[in-house]
This record gives C-alpha cells, sequence and structure tokens, in this order.
C-alpha cells in the first residue's frame, strides 16, 4: 500500500521522462524512419531531384506537369477503376462468404483455414500462379469459361480485360476480410433474428434490418482498409504485365491498363531518374486517399450503426 | 582436439594476411547462370594473373539495387556492367567515374559503339560484348511454304502472308513474322524502312520511314489475322529461350533476333538460318541498330585504380573474346569480328558482318531513354492491339517528349 502511494507521488517531470525513455526506441523509430522520410518528400516535391545531386527549388511544376501527363491520369483512372470496382465486389464476396462459413457445417475450421490460406501466399507467388490460370490458350480459368460456353476473354492481353485481371488477383485474398465478417456475425444477438422471424421477416429483410446495420462498423473499417491497400496496388499489376513470352517489362499491360499509380510512380522515381515528380505524386495520392476517407467517414453518419448510441 | 584447433587457426590467419596484402574490389554483375559462370571463370583468371588485387565477383540481377549503391557515399561495388541505354543518364547524374584517366585505347572498338559510351567529349563505359538484330528463320518452316528467306520488305510481306495459318476457327496457328520482344522488333523493322526512333540525339517518334515500319508489321502481321486473333495467339508464348519458346515450338516462322540466339537455336537442335535485315530498298539491305553491354566504374568506389585495371583485363582482346564466345554475344572489338573463335557458332558471321556495316546505327547517348523507351513501348502495344495507327501511337510520344529529361 505504502509502494504504491511513493509511486504515484513520483514527481510529474520525472515520471514523464521515465515514460519518454522507455517509449523512444518507437519515438526515435517513428522520427527517423517515418516523419522524417514525409517530410523529406514534401520539400522533394517542390524540387527536381533525382537521388544523386542535390535538389533544385522548382516551386509548384512537379504538380504542374501532372494536369497534362497523360500517363498520370491513365494511371489514376486505373487505380482509381480498380478501387471502386474491388472493393464492393471484395465486400461483397467477404460478407456472403462469412453467412456460409457461419452455418452449423460439418469441418468448419477446415472451411475457414481454406478460404484463409491464399492470404498467406506471397503476392508475387500468387501473381505467377495467376497469370497460368488466366492465360488466354491454356488457362485453367478459360478452360471453365468454355464448359459452360461462355467466351473467354485474353486476360491478359486484351486492354478491356486487364483492369478486371488484376481486380481478380487482388480478390484471390478475399479470405482476410472474410474471417473478420464472420466474428462479425458471431456477434449479432441471435434474439433479435428470433424476434424478426416471430414478425414474419424473411431472410433478406432479417440481413437488411438487422445484419447489414450490426456489422456496419466492421464494413466502414473494411472499407476504409480495402480502399487504401486498393489505391496502393503495386505487385499484382507488376507481376501480371510482365510477359516473359514477349520479352516487354513495361509493368503496364495492354494499353497500358494495368498502370497503377503506384506503379508510374515507382517508374518516374526509379527508372526515369525523376524523384521530385515522383514525390510530388506521392504527396497527391495522400491527398486522394485522404479525400475518399472523410468521405466516406461523412458518409457513415448515414449508413453505420452503433448500438451503443 | 585443441592441436586441430590450432592448426585451422594458424591456416586461417595465414589466409587473412594473405587476402590483407592485396586490395580487394567487388564486381557485380547483372548476369547469372551460364554467364555468370563464364565472368566467375574470367574472374579465377584474373586473380591467378594478379599478386596485388583480387576480384570477389557478384551475381545482382537487380537494376534498381544497383542503381541504389551508387547513391551512397560509399557504394557495395567497384565495378560492374549495365547498357548503353542508361550511360547518358547516369553519367550526367555524376555517378559514372570517367575513364580517360586509364589511358585505354579505344581505337579498335567500333564507332557505332564509341558513339554511345561518350558524353560530351568523356569517356564513360567500355563495351564488354554488342548486340545486333538480324532476321532469323525456322528452315523447316519456311522449305514447307516454298519460301526463300526475304531480302525485301517487298519479299518479307509476301513471305508472311505465305507462313501464316489460320484454322477453321480464325484462330491462328502460326505467325510469318514474330516479336519475341516488342520494342527491339519495332525499332528495327524502323530501321529496314531508312526510318530513325532518335536522330541526332533527339526523340524522333513521328519519322515519316519509322512509322511506315510499325504500320506495316500491324498492315501485315496484325490486322490480316485480326488483332483479337493476334493476342490470343501471343498469349500462349511460352517464356523467352525456354523449352516453351514461340520459335522453338515452330509458332513464329521469322523473327528479329540478336547473335545470342545462334547458341540456344543450335543447342536446342532447331534447323534454323538467318540473313540480313530486309531492306525497303536494296540499300537498306542489312539496316539494323546495335545495342552494347558495357562496364563502368561508379565514381563512389574507393579502389579506382584496381578497378581499372581489372576493367582494361576484362575487355582486353582475349578476354573479351573468351566471355563472348561462351555466351555467343558479339565482341565490342573490330579486330575481334575477323577472330576465328566464333566459327563454330552456326551463322553467326551474319551477326559479325553487320558490325561494321554502315546500316548498323548506333544510338547517341540521351537523357531521356528510359522514358522514352517506356512511351514507345506503350505505342507499340497500342498498335498491337489495335486500339491506334502507328501514326496516331507514335504522335501520342511526340507530344511527351516536351517533359523528358533534356
Amino acid at each position: 500500500m505504502s509502494e504504491a502511494r511513493s509511486r504515484n507521488s513520483e514527481p510529474t517531470g520525472r515520471a514523464l521522462l521515465k515514460g519518454l525513455a522507455f517509449a523512444s526506441p518507437f519515438i526515435i523509430g517513428f522520427l527517423v524512419l517515418y516523419a522524417w522520410p514525409i517530410l523529406a518528400s514534401g520539400y522533394y516535391s517542390l524540387t527536381d531531384f533525382s537521388l544523386f545531386k542535390a535538389p533544385k527549388w522548382v516551386g509548384l511544376a512537379n504538380y504542374e506537369r501532372m494536369i497534362s501527363d497523360a500517363k498520370f491520369w491513365k494511371s489514376l483512372y486505373n487505380t482509381l477503376f480498380f478501387t471502386f470496382v474491388g472493393v464492393p465486389v471484395d465486400i461483397a464476396i467477404s460478407i456472403a462468404g462469412a453467412h456460409i462459413l457461419n452455418q452449423k457445417l460439418k469441418g468448419q475450421p477446415l472451411w475457414r483455414a481454406l478460404v484463409y490460406l491464399p492470404s498467406i501466399v506471397p503476392a508475387v507467388a500468387a501473381g505467377f500462379l495467376w497469370r497460368w490460370l488466366l492465360n488466354a490458350q491454356y488457362g485453367f480459368v478459360n478452360e471453365i469459361l468454355r464448359w459452360f460456353r461462355i467466351p473467354q476473354p485474353n486476360w491478359l492481353l486484351d486492354a478491356s480485360w486487364g483492369g478486371i485481371s488484376v481486380i481478380v488477383l487482388m480478390l484471390w485474398t478475399v479470405g482476410g476480410t472474410m474471417l473478420i465478417y464472420l466474428a462479425a456475425l458471431k456477434n449479432v444477438p441471435q434474439e433479435l433474428y428470433e424476434a424478426a422471424e416471430l414478425d414474419g421477416a424473411g431472410p433478406l429483410r432479417r440481413f437488411w434490418h438487422i445484419t447489414w446495420p450490426m456489422i456496419s462498423p466492421v464494413t466502414l473499417f473494411q472499407v476504409i482498409v480495402l480502399m487504401i491497400a486498393f489505391l496502393q496496388v503495386f505487385t499484382q499489376p507488376f507481376v501480371l504485365s510482365k510477359d516473359p513470352g514477349l520479352g516487354t517489362q513495361t509493368a503496364t499491360g495492354p494499353g497500358d491498363s494495368m498502370l497503377s499509380y503506384s506503379i508510374y510512380l515507382f517508374q518516374n522515381g526509379f527508372t526515369f531518374l525523376k524523384m521530385g515528380y515522383a514525390s510530388a505524386m506521392a504527396w497527391v495520392l495522400l491527398f486522394v486517399t485522404l479525400a475518399i476517407t472523410l468521405l466516406i467517414l461523412w458518409s457513415a453518419k448515414k449508413w453505420v450503426f452503433y448500438d451503443n448510441r | 582436439m585443441s592441436t586441430a584447433l590450432g592448426v585451422v587457426m594458424m591456416f586461417g590467419g595465414a589466409l587473412g594476411a594473405y587476402a590483407q596484402d592485396k586490395t580487394e574490389i567487388t564486381f557485380s554483375y547483372l548476369w547469372g547462370g551460364a554467364e555468370g559462370a563464364a565472368l566467375e571463370q574470367i574472374i579465377a583468371d584474373f586473380n591467378a594473373s594478379q599478386d596485388k588485387i583480387v576480384v570477389k565477383g557478384v551475381s545482382s540481377p537487380d537494376m534498381t539495387k544497383q542503381l541504389a549503391s551508387m547513391s551512397s557515399a560509399k557504394g557495395a561495388f567497384d565495378i560492374s556492367d549495365n547498357f548503353a541505354s542508361n550511360i547518358a543518364s547516369w553519367s550526367n547524374q555524376g555517378i559514372l567515374l570517367p575513364l580517360d584517366e586509364f589511358g585505354i585505347d579505344t581505337s579498335d572498338f567500333p564507332e557505332s559503339v564509341m558513339k554511345q559510351l561518350v558524353v560530351d567529349g568523356v569517356l564513360y563505359s567500355l563495351p564488354i560484348a554488342t548486340h545486333n538484330f538480324q532476321l532469323v528463320y525456322n528452315k523447316k518452316l519456311l522449305d514447307e511454304a516454298g519460301v526463300t528467306p526475304p531480302t525485301t520488305t517487298a519479299e518479307l510481306a509476301e513471305a508472311i502472308k505465305k507462313l501464316t495459318k489460320v484454322d477453321a476457327e480464325g484462330n491462328v496457328t502460326q505467325l510469318g513474322l514474330g516479336l519475341t520482344d516488342i520494342s527491339a522488333g519495332m525499332k528495327t523493322l524502323g530501321y529496314a524502312f531508312g526510318g530513325d526512333w532518335n536522330r541526332d540525339g533527339k526523340p524522333t517518334p513521328t519519322d515519316a520511314n519509322f512509322v511506315k515500319g510499325v504500320q506495316f508489321y500491324y498492315d501485315n502481321v496484325v490486322a490480316p489475322v485480326t488483332p483479337a486473333a493476334y493476342n490470343k495467339f501471343v498469349a500462349g508464348f511460352g517464356p523467352y529461350m525456354s523449352d516453351q519458346d514461340s520459335f522453338k515450338q515452330g509458332k513464329i516462322a521469322m523473327v528479329f533476333e540478336g547473335e545470342w540466339r545462334a547458341k540456344f537455336n543450335t543447342e536446342a537442335g532447331m534447323d534454323w538460318g538467318v540473313v540480313p535485315v530486309p531492306g525497303e530498298t536494296p540499300e537498306l539491305l542489312g539496316s539494323t541498330w546495335v545495342d552494347v553491354s558495357t562496364m563502368f566504374i561508379p565514381t563512389n568506389t574507393g579502389n579506382k585504380e584496381a578497378a581499372g585495371e581489372f576493367l582494361k583485363y576484362i575487355v582486353s582482346p582475349p578476354v573479351m573474346e573468351k566471355f563472348s564466345h561462351v555466351l555467343a554475344n558479339l565482341p565490342g572489338r573490330i579486330s575481334l569480328a575477323s577472330s576465328a573463335a566464333y566459327d563454330d557458332l552456326p551463322n553467326f558471321k551474319v551477326w559479325l558482318d553487320a558490325m561494321n556495316s554502315p546500316n548498323t546505327h548506333g544510338l547517341p547517348p540521351a537523357l531521356y531513354m528510359a522514358e522514352y523507351n517506356a512511351d514507345l513501348a506503350s505505342a507499340f502495344d497500342s498498335v498491337l492491339q489495335g486500339a491506334q495507327t502507328a501514326e496516331a501511337a507514335l504522335q501520342a510520344v511526340a507530344d511527351r517528349t516536351g517533359s523528358y529529361s533534356q
């Protein structure tokens, strides 16, 4: 008792110093590895910088250049396409899959492990696997479509299917989101469903009026996390667009349909040695991400339900 | 036990003292596999001949890592290799050591090669091997179709027609002229029509004859089978120079290829031939371009004298001959073009003869090459997709050249 009192009565300044000392590994790591590079990239975005020479101040020239850079707009369009198509589809599949996993099936732990399995496969390995699966001539996906007499697209060499292929590969790891939704479904009170059933509500009405609002906080979190992942997509289009048969290494896919924002940023920084322009692109991506996040958070007032209100 | 330990420690100490007497330099090379093994043999030969320098070879095929290493005060290597297209940009960044101080006699290097390695009168790199492109063909397929190897672009068009096969469902089963490297093939076709995509150190994507060359491929190869059928067929091509290689598999009858194909085709047991690139006119026969594998010393080396010694050794005639022969690459020296060492490489003479041809073009150093090549690749793809004509696609490239580093 007396020991506890003496600890509580420790001077505030000394306690603060002790606290800071214990937190210093994180604080120093954050300042050196995150804060400094972020601030430095802000400065570099206003310069002509190549990594090797001293940066030369150019003001807003890098940002102005983006306006007339057709590839910048193409990469932004592609990335927004991946995001606005991929995120809703990912959420829809996850919720549907979580409902199936939530049934009382035999061997349920095994099914749950199986849906998560693709998430532990490295993205590069998965990319090379899907290059074969999506091959227009010999791929398994087109073979299945052929069985059902569905037209088989040229996934990787047709400009209108390049972006879809990237989304398909992104959805490969949908199992992670599915399991989070499964946990959310298990937290929905059963009595709500029982009451609704007594009132004569069918499965669709039960989903729309009970499940959807009750899992909406999880949906909000998932939408934001997935949106950020899709906006930063790099590995999947980079691997899919490398074509060993053709010897091309453009990493942009047919008709530049796989040119993601991050790939174009990387090209500018490390291939074209335009690190100033790449830094400016990074800041634009940050603001685009921030704007979409704020928009989602603002809209959340209308569709996210917190039962502690 | 203690005796054995003592012997090991004495042996280790002796080795350490031996290594300390010599200057150790690191040679980081982009090659791997058989090429890497050939280089390791050259390094071993050099080390055996030396009592002052010891070279440590490291295979590192990651160009981004190579570049990153040159951005620090002290780099991870003292000598390395790359391609001529990067020399202008890298020398402009101050990361390449000028080589003039080593007093290397450059009179034996072809003019088309030196043109690419000297920037503003300063030598920044030396050739270890060179490459040019010629028309390689599958003899069996040409014989079956009754086609003789073409010498003009008109004959080439006719040959493509006869050698392209489509089944009853409209699926392509054989292409008369394929591209194993889209950019290299398209650029070669541009030269075949007397065009140039980079004239006098400036990007010229809308050069009328270059446009004609790119359009030739679409009109004669893609359009007759439709872009959709063409791209579906191409999607089935296996990895380059593997067992599933499109040329080896007989999926393409003719292709513009570099000299390294001589070794692969022969080892694959193919019945093949090669002729100079057909020209639009007789004067343009054999029009091609030369790419150069180069050796350089980064500015941040701590051992420039030792690196310079090794550089002189590796580009010396006997070593260059040995290296280029093992890889079936062209040497970077005029005197080696007539060497009997390459006689055992079938059909190699066609590429060797082109080394000194006035129709073999060298690319002047340019800062914008990486960006320009990326834009050209997008334009070529757009043409192959049937989305744009060659003129429109290359005009889009021309519209972007204003923002290139100059």
